[in-house]
This record gives structure tokens, sequence and C-alpha cells, in this order.
């Protein structure tokens, strides 16, 4: 499903980025990357207009002739990036969705974890294991 | 307390009572374990209380945001803290909700859930004491406005038992 | 939005592809009249080339005509700098693309060159000959001619020549506006011609407008068929409407496109509908946006070369740019066009219908920008970004094409304020110029695109700005970014760039660089660096751009930086002084500085280095690379004082550390250092490592103090060292010696001036644990003869004599053989405790004397005044134990000599510094006195001090104790010496007698014994002698009364003979005796009630004294009178006879006993003691022996 999965902080650093194929990883970085302005984008747009939108799944940022770039922003500036192979078109929005929901789940876990230092890099397995289950 | 966060919302019965129960004392605790660290110096210090308040509500938030609508501007985020997030945490909402809409806002609990055991309506025994019963909570709102991107600072102020005020003054940039 | 539509609708024909694409283009270009702006031959200077183009562009970008119909319409005009002939060909489809108009500009000097200048000319002209309306040429000659249109005298141009020159004299050119002015509106009418003929045309009969590519389609197409002649229609109507367009007719242009919309829609004609949907569009942009007439100022000016081809292209667009912002008219739309919110609509489904067509992608791709920018200007960037993202297909298509596709892209995305997205595309841009495919790769232009991407990727190139608190962006993008330009400096042959894009990597980056990533950009780093070394100082690019400096912080990564102060007898110490420079006040409460120092004290450090002196830091290095690193040339840096470092260099070997550097240096002047941190010389790379830019400093700098310049000496002495000794504060020599207690020694110090400055002062002084009293008995010098060997001189020498002197207790109140065990609680019992036998063979004189007389005294004080005796005994031994323990064993004495020197700047700023000498001791028992008695001497001047000696050592021992008396003792062996010694005098006592203690007067006896006794001993077969004293010496009250000079003088008869103590007396049987004594008062004060008496006694040689004596002896007269008062000086008399009745040995006891009356209550119980029962005694004894006559 997923190809690349990533975890923006408020300051729009990187948290957590997980990629199918690591050895290509760098490609995704910049992927996500460059999808952050068209996030950031579309918060603004939130905060100025009355727009109807008011959810936290952002929709399709952009797409590319490979793939497919969603995005995701919590109420606490907290981004999430999925990437999903475009030749993968039985995906719906709202899987997508689900995806985003289950993400944010596994890291709202993350941050009540004691030890996890809000603003740190994420190294938590269970994270992990929810990523592995969103991109298997 | 875990309990009421993963329902998101609260079920009134004997098994939540319980959990209930569990965090009050906690709470109690907690206090008189700072209050005694900070015996020594003439002042009580309860700064460290309002800091783990705000550890507790930087993360906390971020669960009792998650199935929220995106935020429309810094009073629809008071408002849920008002609503939703009294609600989740005290099992009830705030009373009253003032602003001057310059970044004061005022919430009024008629009937603070920490500060119901300790005095019945009008009691003066505690009231020295019950700043102590507020630093958490104070921190709590502070850490939850910080993670929603409203820096403040949150006083507490009560005059009458079990009613109390939290005073949310906004740091303007 | 392509679709595979596209290769079913036309196959590829490269040939007639838009090759040159024009993403500059803006939807207002479709109303524009392409001008070219060429310069031609070679003398004319690109800057007046510019400037005339500057002018040109800025008359003619925008003007009004008036019509046919006496109508004012507002032509807009581009103005191109180049412009490829492909182009062209689509002119039918677009008729903005046509080149109509061309202006070039040439110099000239002579016919030659006008005739070639003229030929060039007529070369543009056909090559544009499909499409030129008309041309005109800028012809600057050495002089002006009368008239513009020809040529000045002397020069023609050549006969098929036919265009209209402007012959100028010089670059002024002062009425080219109204020329061009007038050459555009030729154009305009020429146009307009056009224009009205296909108006006039019937639509049904022109033939069918083709796009390029379109040629082949309809080869064997049925041309009249229904569907083709509407085609043909629809295609006219859209080619009328850009005419209009471009005529300055907005509305009959909208009507046109709408027209042509409906007639293509109905045919299915995507390609043609999608242009007259983007006409539509023009217009309504141009009504509603008539500012964005150029999009925002490109960089103008940007160091462009002329052989770039991408910047080239650039440039000729930036040419267009300059419109007059006075033209501000707020069009209000005369008729209806597109609403804000369709317009991009409409270009979305052009692009759509474009994108059927696999030829028309270039088209396609220009639209997008187009419609970006019309989107841009509505301020809907996310519309926008959405025609730019639709442009990251990949139609295949020059290098060029991309780079110039990916560098407007990064322009549109940066007006976005998509800065991420910009960089990204710059990047794809400048990876572009050195692809493989790149015939010519431009490393120069990648590097300069790819500096350009930092912002966007918040990669600041100043390390200052990338510090872990305030550092942003993505770690991996950075890093790839970093090599990129690294790898792109360094082809593009500045490996100084190279070296320090590769430093900043590794200072910057470090922490997010696999242990991998780590060491392969080490030794990158490594090899770049050996074609040019790293040096800490901003490069300046030939763009103007200034690298900051990086430096090397983590390689070898620094552990600790510590200063340390200086050797301890090196550690400059404030002079203490009499404070009288401080004027009145002692104490200021003005504490000067104080909140300065307060604010650094954290990084100050609380000692001081000394101008002229190697100051130390020592470092802890960690290599973390997995080959062994080479650090040289580490040097401390250092702000304010001058400061001389020194050198250091370090092999560190791979991943290994903390390893220990010390960085030394030598301050110059004196005041304040600060120490920022230190530089290396590491990979090739010279760094400056500030502590404040090194991971996990504790300071951000060290400020030490630097006092002036003070000598420095080196001491030595001419004893042997110490094997150890203990304390090591600044301590820097040491000397042993081992000496008998009594004995003295000499140490040579000598003081060596090892420094740059004089010594101008030294102090000395020793410093042990001894109270004072006893130190200065130790250790004595001379210091003067020190202070005239000052002042020392660099690398002279003075050398002062220390003398020793083993200062002990000789006198020990113990006996060591008797009472073994128990400690003796009166020391002074001597001979009751030590038995005859005991008493060494070699005791000369009166031994048994001795023994009975003490006998008496003993039992005679217990008798008299026990309690005080026995009180001040037990104190006084107590006291003395306590005292005497620690040195009467051999022992080590250790002290200090503390040399304190100071001279040159240093002095005077109140500096010294302070060496010591460690000194130790050995005091070896010598001799050692266990117990002492008084005798009564054979003078009444003189008594006999009784002394136990010990031999301590185990030499044979040659003891002089007294004038001409001397014992030989040998190793351990204890003799028992009698001493004559003067009386204590009664000068001495009256000292004391004022206050009339008891312990006074014991001490002044002591001292008077001691001062006149010395024991003189010498170990045979050594050098070593020394001299015992007795000090420590305590005397009973009995013992006082012989020591002390007797205050009643004494005077005897016998048988009207004054007896001398040596005369030995003898008589008969019942013979009478007379006895007269006499007494005088010695003392300056009477005495009262005197009691004076005389006895007789005999003494049985075994401790037992009769004193019953009255079957033996009759006595004749009182043997006991009283005498009131005995006044000062005064003298007594009495006298008495005695007629003894049995032989036998007789003794007189004479004594004089004061009784003062108890009645005085003013009189204290000490002058009681002391005064009141007292008794004086006749010494020796006179003894008689009585014989039988017969």
């Amino acid at each position: 499903m997923a190809v690349c999965v990533a975890v923006i902080g408020k300051d729009n650093s990187p948290k957590y980025i997980k990629c199918v194929d690591e050895t290509n990883a760098l490609q995704f970085h910049y992927k996500v990357h460059t999808s952050i302005d068209i996030v950031e984008e579309k918060l603004n747009i939130g905060t100025k207009t009355v727009a109807d939108n008011k959810e936290l799944f952002l929709g399709m940022l952009y797409s590319t002739e490979e793939y497919k770039i969603f995005g995701y922003a919590t109420n606490t500036k907290i981004k999430f990036i999925i990437v999903l192979q475009s030749s993968n078109a039985t995906l719906r929005d709202n899987e997508v969705r689900m995806m985003f929901r289950k993400l944010h789940i596994a890291y709202a876990n993350v941050v009540s974890d004691p030890f996890y230092i809000p603003g740190d890099q994420i190294k938590s397995r269970a994270f992990d294991s929810a990523v592995s289950e969103i991109m298997s | 307390m875990k309990h009421q966060f993963v329902d998101g919302k609260s079920v009134p019965g004997a098994k939540a009572e319980a959990d209930e129960c569990l965090f009050e004392y906690l709470h109690g605790e907690i206090i008189n374990y700072v209050v005694s660290k900070s015996k020594e110096s003439s002042e009580e210090d309860l700064s460290q209380l309002e800091w783990m308040g705000f550890s507790v509500g930087y993360r906390i938030i971020e669960r009792l945001t998650r199935e929220m609508q995106r935020f429309k501007d810094e009073l629809d985020i008071i408002k849920f803290i008002c609503t939703d997030f009294w609600n989740s945490l005290y099992h009830k909402q705030v009373d009253n909700l003032r602003t001057n809409h310059h970044g004061v806002y005022v919430l009024h609990d008629n009937e603070f859930r920490l500060l119901a055991k300790i005095g019945k309506a009008g009691s003066r025994q505690y009231l020295c004491e019950s700043p102590r019963l507020l630093a958490f909570t104070c921190g709590l709102l502070r850490g939850s406005l910080a993670n929603l991107g409203v820096a403040c600072t949150v006083k507490a102020e009560v005059t009458a038992l079990p009613s109390c005020k939290f005073n949310v003054e906004v740091q303007r940039m | 939005m392509r679709s595979a539509l596209s290769v079913i609708l036309s196959s590829p024909v490269p040939d007639n592809k838009m090759s040159h694409p024009d993403y500059e283009q803006t939807a207002h270009d479709h109303a524009t009249i392409l001008v070219l702006l060429k310069p031609v031959g070679t003398q004319i200077k690109p800057k007046t080339v510019d400037r005339l183009c500057e002018r040109i562009i800025k008359c003619g970008s925008r003007f009004t005509v008036t019509d046919s119909t006496n109508n004012q319409r507002e032509i807009l005009a581009r103005y191109v700098r180049d412009y490829p002939v492909e182009n062209t060909e689509w002119g039918d489809f677009q008729t903005h693309r046509r080149l109509l108009g061309l202006i070039t500009f040439g110099k000239y000097e002579n016919q030659t060159e006008l005739n070639e200048l003229c030929r060039l000319h007529e070369t543009f002209k056909v090559k544009y000959v499909q499409t030129l309306y008309d041309s005109r040429t800028i012809l600057i000659g050495p002089n002006a001619s009368e008239k513009l249109s020809e040529p000045p005298p002397g020069f023609t141009t050549p006969f098929n020549f036919k265009t209209t020159g402007f012959f100028y004299g010089d670059d002024l050119c002062p009425d080219l506006e109204a020329q061009i002015l007038e050459f555009l509106k030729g154009l305009f009418y020429v146009l307009d011609y056009k224009r009205l003929d296909r108006t006039r045309e019937k639509f049904d009969k022109v033939a069918l407008l083709k796009a390029p590519f379109e040629e082949k389609d309809f080869i064997g197409l049925d041309l009249e068929s229904r569907n083709n002649r509407k085609r043909c229609v629809g295609r006219a109507i859209k080619h009328l409407g850009d005419l209009s367009l471009q005529a300055g007719l907005y509305s009959d242009a909208f009507n046109n496109y709408t027209s042509a919309v409906v007639t293509l829609q109905g045919v299915n004609d995507w390609l043609w509908l999608g242009a007259a949907y983007e006409g539509q569009c023009a217009v309504s942009a141009i009504m509603l946006y008539p500012n964005l007439f150029r999009s925002p100022p490109l960089q103008r000016n940007s160091s462009l070369q002329e052989s770039s081809p991408g910047k080239q292209r650039r440039d000729s667009q930036a040419s267009t740019l300059p419109i007059s912002p006075t033209i501000d008219t707020v069009r209000t739309a005369k008729f209806q066009v597109l609403a804000p919110e369709d317009i991009s609509k409409r270009y979305r489904d052009a692009i759509v219908h474009y994108s059927k067509y696999q030829n028309a992608g270039i088209i396609e791709n220009e639209a997008s920008f187009k419609a970006s920018r019309i989107s841009i200007e509505q301020n809907c960037p996310l519309q926008a970004a959405a025609f730019l993202n639709n442009m990251f297909n990949s139609i295949p298509m020059p290098e060029k094409e991309k780079i110039d596709r990916f560098t407007t892209l990064a322009e549109l995305y940066t007006a976005l304020g998509f800065t991420r997205k910009a960089s990204f595309c710059l990047r794809h841009a400048a990876l572009h110029y050195v692809s493989q495919k790149n015939q010519n790769p431009d490393w120069q232009q990648c590097y300069n695109l790819l500096l350009q991407t930092t912002s966007g990727f918040k990669l600041s190139l100043d390390p200052a700005e990338m510090s872990p608190s305030n550092r942003r962006g993505w770690p991996s993008i950075q890093i790839q970014l970093l090599n990129e330009l690294e790898t792109a400096a360094n082809r593009m042959g500045n490996p100084a760039l190279a070296t320090r894009h590769l430093t900043f990597l590794l200072q910057t980056m470090y922490n997010y660089l696999s242990v991998n990533q780590r060491r392969d950009a080490a030794l990158q780093l490594q090899a770049v660096s050996q074609q040019c070394e790293g040096a800490p100082v901003p490069l300046v690019l030939d763009s103007g751009i200034v690298i900051p400096p990086a430096n090397l912080t983590n390689i070898p990564r620094t552990k600790s930086f510590v200063l340390k102060n200086l050797q301890p007898h090196l550690q400059p110490q404030k002079i203490e002084r009499v404070k009288e420079d401080h004027g009145p006040f002692l104490f200021t409460p003005i504490n000067f500085g104080s909140l300065d120092r307060k604010t650094i004290s954290k990084s100050k450090v609380d000692y001081l280095w000394v101008d002229g002196d190697i100051c130390e830091v020592t470092m802890q290095l960690v290599n973390p690379l997995p080959f062994e690193l080479h650090v040289s040339n580490m040097r401390l840096l250092t702000n304010g004082v001058v400061f001389e470092s020194i050198p250091e260099s370090i092999s560190i070997p791979a991943e290994s550390g903390p390893i220990a550097v010390t960085l030394a240096g030598t301050p110059r002047e004196a005041g304040e250092l600060e120490i920022l941190g230190f530089s290396t010389h590491c990979l090739g790379v010279k760094s400056d490592c500030q502590l404040k830019h090194v991971d996990s400093m504790i300071h951000q700098l060290y400020t030490v103090e630097v006092v002036p310049q003070l000598p420095k000496i080196n001491v030595e002495t001419s004893l042997p060292r110490t094997a150890s000794f203990s304390s090591a504060d600044n301590i820097v020599t040491s000397a042993s010696i081992s000496l008998y207690g009594g004995e003295s020694a000499e140490c040579t110090i000598t003081i060596t001036n090892v420094g740059q400055v004089p010594v101008e002062m030294v102090d000395i002084s020793v410093q042990s644990t001894l109270d004072s009293l006893t130190k200065s008995k130790v250790f004595r010098w001379n210091e003067e003869d020190l202070q005239t060997q000052l002042p020392l001189q660099p690398q002279t020498s003075a050398s002062i004599t220390l003398y020793m002197h083993a200062a002990m207790d000789f006198v020990v109140p113990t006996s060591r053989h008797g009472s073994t065990g128990v400690y003796p609680s009166q020391p002074n019992s001597l001979l009751s405790h030590s038995g005859p036998s005991s008493l060494p063979s070699r005791l000369s004189s009166p031994s048994h004397h001795t023994k009975r007389q003490s006998e008496i005294t003993s039992s005679f004080r217990s008798a008299t005044n026990s309690s005080t005796g026995s009180s001040s005994g037990a104190g006084s031994s107590s006291r003395l134990s306590k005292l005497a323990a620690p040195l009467h064993a051999s022992n080590v004495v250790e002290g200090q000599l503390r040399i304190k020197y100071s001279g040159a700047a240093g002095f005077g700023a109140g500096y010294c510094r302070v060496s010591s000498v460690f000194i130790a001791i050995e005091m070896l028992p010598s001799v050692q006195i266990t117990g002492w008695d008084v005798l009564p001497a054979e003078l009444p001047t003189q008594f006999y001090l009784v002394l136990d000696v010990t031999n301590m050592t185990n030499h044979e021992m040659e003891l002089n104790y007294a004038t001409n008396k001397r014992i030989y003792m040998e190793g351990r062996e204890s003799c028992r010496i009698p001493i004559p010694v003067d009386r204590c005098p009664l000068n001495k006592q009256t000292l004391v007698n004022g206050s009339g203690n008891v312990d006074d007067l014991q001490k002044v006896c002591a001292e008077h014994i001691a001062s006149l006794t010395d024991l003189n001993w010498q170990l045979l077969g050594t050098e070593s002698k020394g001299q015992a004293n007795l000090t420590g010496l305590t005397l009973t009250q009995n013992m006082l009364d012989l020591v002390r000079m007797s205050p009643l003088q004494w005077e005897i008869t016998i048988n009207e003979k004054v007896f001398k103590s040596q005369d030995e007396l003898k008589c008969t049987l019942g013979d009478c005796v007379s006895v007269g004594v006499g007494v005088s008062n010695a003392l300056e004060n009477p005495l009262k009630n005197l009691t004076l008496s005389v006895n007789l006694y005999q003494d049985h040689h075994n401790g037992v004294h009769n004193y019953r004596l009255d079957s033996r002896v009759s006595i004749a007269g009182a043997n006991k009178v009283m005498l009131p008062t005995l006044q000062e000086s005064g003298r007594a008399y009495y006298e008495c006879r005695v007629v003894f009745l049995t032989i036998g040995q007789y003794k007189f006891d004479i004594q004089c006993t004061s009784r003062e009356p108890s009645l005085n209550p003013s009189v204290t119980f000490t002058e009681l003691s002391s005064n009141a029962g007292h008794t004086w005694r006749y010494t020796p004894p006179i003894e008689i022996k009585v014989v039988d006559d017969c």
C-alpha cells in the first residue's frame, strides 16, 4: 500500500520517515519535503478563510506519474505524509483516511510515552509496527 | 483516567468511578510530595507541580484532539477546552467563559472537581491550601494550549470553594 | 492529465515539434507584437546594445495608435534578443509566435564594416522572412549624417540593402524613441491590415490552418467534408481572434475566440479548441490583470556568460522586462470576459486538450506556466501549484529545455512561496546541466544553481546558523546537497570550494552522518584538500557570493579543554604589603568591576598567568574516524593580549581516544587574555575551533589574567635530596640531613636566576610545624648576606647558608632503668629510685654525702610544705612530659624554606613567586639526661648538679661537662656526673621576688643552670660533635634552696675561729666547743620573726639521723633564739657552747627559720609559702669528730 510514511514536526523537521524501499529513501525524502509547501499552504487557507474543509485529512497534496502524496495535519501541527503508488488506483480517499487515522492513534500513543520527549525523533517499536502495518 | 481518554467520552458508572478516584488520590499524593519537598524554602514551590501538568497537558492534547475537526482560531480552541477537554478530564463543562477578545480568557468552573472534596460550598477551611490543588490543572491548560500553538500563562483563582477561575492570558508574539 | 489518447491522435514527428519552448510567456504575450532586437557586427559594445534595448523597450512596450476609424488602440509589443526560427512556424497556430519586426544594432568605422553590417542585417531578414513585416537597423558610424535615414557622407549602403537604417554619429541616438514608435506603428498598420483582410474573407474559403506537426495528419483527408470545413472555419475564427488581440481589439478577439470554441468543440478539434480557450483566457487576463504584463523582474544582471545558452535566453527575456509603471490604467471590462475562477478552469481544459497530442507538449507546458502565473496573480497558490505540478511530466526533451523548464518552475514556485518546491526544481535544473545526456556539462552553472537551492532546503552555509539549536531543514537532503555542491565545485575546478563544502558537511552535519558517511567524507576531504588546502577564511565567488569559513570542530572531537595553572612554584602571588598606597581607607566599599566579574565569572579562571612564561591548556581528543588522524599545527586561539602559541602536532590512532594534548604558548604582555579555542590542521584543512562552536564545552571562552613578567629561579642545595617529601606545594628541591641532638650543620642554598629578568627581591622564611622558638633554634640564616647579592641578573647565582641545629630536649624526666612502665610522677626523686648498685663506677665525688643529704631534704620538704611542693612538682612534670615527648626520641623535623622572590615589572605590579626547599632533619638522640639532683658543693657559692646522663648513640662519646672535666661513655651507656655550678645570684632572683612565684623562681633558676652548663659531646671516630643544654630542668623547692644563693650569709665560728667548710673539726671528749653563728641579711628587705637554731645530730649513714642526743651532748645556752627582725644588711650573732659526752661523729644542723605571724591578714598564700615557712640551712653541715682523749 503505502510506500513511504513520514511524520513531520511543528517546525517542519522530520521526526520519522520510513520507506518501503530504503535504498531509494532519499527520493522519498525529497517528495515528502517538497510536500510540506503544500501542507503549509493548505493549513494557511484553513485559518484564513472559513473553509468548509475542517478535516485533519488534507487530501492529496500532489501526484506524479508514479506516486500520489497525501497529507494530514493534526491540531497540534504535526504533519503526516503518506506516499502511495499511483498505479494503485483502487485506493479510495476513505481508505487513505483510515491509514492516517491509524497513524494518528499510533502517534498519540508515542506522545503518551513518558520516555518520549515531544519534538524528538520517534524511535518507538510500537510506532514502527503501526507504520509497517500501513505500508504492508 | 486513562479509561476515559481511550473512550473519548465518560461513562458514569461504578467502574469509571474507581478509576477517577485513583487519579484524585494520586494527585493528592503528588501534591503532598511536592509540598513536602519544598518545605525548606519559605515559599511553597508549586512550579514543579505546574510543570507536571504542562507535560501531561502537552501529551494528552494529542489524544483528545484526535477526533476533532481542525480548529478555526484561538477562540475555537478555547471553546474546545471549555467543553470537550473539560468534560473528558473533569466530567463537566466549564460553566462560564469570558473573554476580552484580546487574548484574555476567564474560565469559570462553579464546582471544580478537584476542589469538590475538600469543602462544601462556602467553606473556608482549606481556602489557603487550595492553590496546591489547582497548580496541576494550570499546567495542564498551559501545556495543552502550548501544543495547540497558543502560548499563554494560566493563573487560577479561588474565592469560595469549590468554585474557581482559570485566567488564560495569551502571549502575543 | 496526459492520456494515452495522444499516441493515437498524433504519431511523433520530431522535426515539426516545437523545440524551443518559451516558458517565460505570459497570457499577455498573446496580445503582443513580437520584435527581435539583435546586435550585429563585432564593433558595438554589449553595454551600448543593452542601453539601446532598454530605451526601445521602455518606449515601445506599450503604445497607442490611431486606427483607420480614428479610434485609439493600445498596442503591446514584446522584445526578444533571440528567437528560434522554428518557433515562427507555430505562428499559424498562435499568431503572437510570429516574429513581426526586427531591429539590428551595429557600429562601423569604415565602409567595409558598414557593408558587413548591412549584409548581416539582410541575413536576419532572410532568416525570418516568413513572418517579418518590417525591419530597421541602427547604425552608429564615425560621424552623423544630415538625414537620419541616409548614410553619412563618404559612406554608402550596398545596392541590395533595402532596409531603412538610422545612421547615428554616436551612441546617444537622440530621437531613437520617436523613430522606433514610427516603426512600431508601421508594424501595427501592416498587422491591422492583415486582420481586416481576414475579416473580409469568407471563413469557409480559408485554407486549413495547421500546427506544424499536423501537416502529415491531414494528407489524404477529405478537406471538403463537413467536419473538416467546420474545422477550417473554427480555426480561421480562432486565427482572427489572435490577430484582433494583437491589434488591440480585445472585445472582437474575445468574441472570435468564443465562437471558435463553439465551432471547434463540435468537431473535436482538441488542439485548436485548447488554443481558443487559451485565447479567451488571454483576453480575460489582459482585461482583469492589466498589470500582469510582465512577471516581476528576474535577475537581470546576474552573472551572464555569453556562451551559456540557458542564460542567454534569460537575458533576452530580461530585456523585455521593464514596463513603465505609470501606465496603471484600470480597465473596466467593457464587455463580458471570463470570471477569474473560470480562467483557470479554461486553462485546465486547454491543457487537457493539449495533452492529447504528444507533439503539443511544449504548448501544453507553456500553457501551464501561463495558467500558474495567472493563479499567482489571483493569489491561489494551490491552484498555481497544481498547474505547475503538471510540468513534472516526462516529455523527452533536450537537457537545455529541461533546465529551462525547471528554472522557470523554480521561479514560479518561489513566487508562490513554495521554497521547498523551488529548491527541488532548481536542484533538478542544476543536475541536468551535468547529466550524462548533456553533451557539454556545465559544472559552473550546476554549482550556481545548487547554491541557490540552499535557502529552500533551509541550509545556511554559515556554520554559526547551523548550530544544533537553530538548525532547521532535513538533514538527509542537506547532506546530499552538500555532497553535490562539493562534487560540482570540484568538477568546475575550484578545489578550495570543494574543501569548504566538505568541511562544512563534517562540521555541521556530523551528528547526522552515518559512520560510513563520516569516513567517506573525511577521506574525500583529504583527497580534495590536497589540491587546495582549506583555511578558515571566507571564500568569495565570482558572483560575489561569500561562503563563510567552516571548521572541523568534530574531527578530532574535543572531549575536554582545560586551562592549566602554572606549576606551583611559578605561580605568581600577591606580595602582602602594608596598604599604604591605598589611601586612608583600608576597605573601599566600591568593588570595582565586581558586576562585570560576576557575569563572566564562570569562564574566568581564578589563577594567573605570567607574561613571558609558558602557559598550558590540556585537551582530550578523540578520533572518531576509522583511520589514523594526523593533527598538526595545533595552536591556541586567543584574544586580548599578545600571545605566542607553540604549535603542536599529534597523531591519533583510528577510533581511539581520549588522548591528551597540551597546547602551550607564551603571553607577551600583561593584561586580560581570552582563550577562544584552538586551531588545527587536519585532513588538509586548517580549522579554527572556537569553543562556542564545539559541542559540549562548558564555557564559550576562558579569560585569564596575565601579570607582568617575573623572574624565575632554580634552587639547589648542597645536601642530598630526600627520598620523598610530603607536601608538594611549591617545592622545587629538597635537602635532608641527620643530626645528633645538639649538633649543628650548614647547608648552602644556591639560587640561580634562570629567567629573563633580574631578581630584585628575595625574602626567605621557614615554615614548619615547630613552634617559632624551636624553629628559630633549628634554622638560622644570614639575611643580610643574601641581600647584598641582589639584584641577581639572569643566569647568575647567589648563595645563602642555612644553619641547622638539632635542637632537642635533652632532659628526659624518665629514668630508663628502674621503674619501667610506670611513668614517675615525681620527676626529681632520682636518688630514691636509683639504687646504689646502678650508680656508675666512675662517678667520682660525693656519693654518699649526696644520698644522705637528699634524703634529709626530701623528708624535710614533705614535712614542711608538702602540699605546695607536690602539687607544683606534679604539675610541672605533666607539662614537661607533653612537651618533651615528641622530641626526645629520634625524629624528623620537616621544614620548608620558602624563597619568595620577585623582580622586573611583576615586582612593580606587586607579584612574586615562591620556591620552596623541603628540608628534612633527622634528629638522632645524642645524650639524654634522665635524672638530676642538686647537692651542696664544697664552696658555698656553688652547688653540684648531679645528672644521670645516657649516651644514646652507638658510638663512644666524649662528654665535656665542665671546665677540664670530661668522661668517656660507651655507646648506650649511662653515667652520673656532678657539675659544679655557681649558685643563682640574688640579683637574678630579685627579678621575680616581687611577684614571688615559685614557678617563676624555678624557671629563673633553671635558666640559670642551663646558661652555665653546657655538655659538649663528641662522638669518637666521627666528626660529630654537639652541645646539649639543660633546658627543661625542673627544680623542687629544696633544690631551689641549693641552687639559689641564700639570702642569709652565714658566718660560723668554732672556738672563736671562723669556720671554713673544708675544715675538719676535731675535739676531744668533754671539751667545750663554742659555736658562734652570725647571720646577715643580704636581702633588700628586712626579715622578720626569724628563729635561729643550732642542733646536733648523729648521722648513722643508713638514712637515720639521730637527733636525740641528750645523753651524749649537752648544750650550754639556748640552742634557739628568736630574732624579731633582721634589718636589710643587718647582722645578728648568737653563740652557744657544746660539750660532747661521748665520742663519735656529730653534725651541726644550723638553720634559720622565718615564721611570719599569721595575724597579718594581708599576706597572701604565695607569700606565705615562699617566705613564711621558710628554712635556710647552713650547708654543708659542720661535722665534728669527737675523740677520746686518751
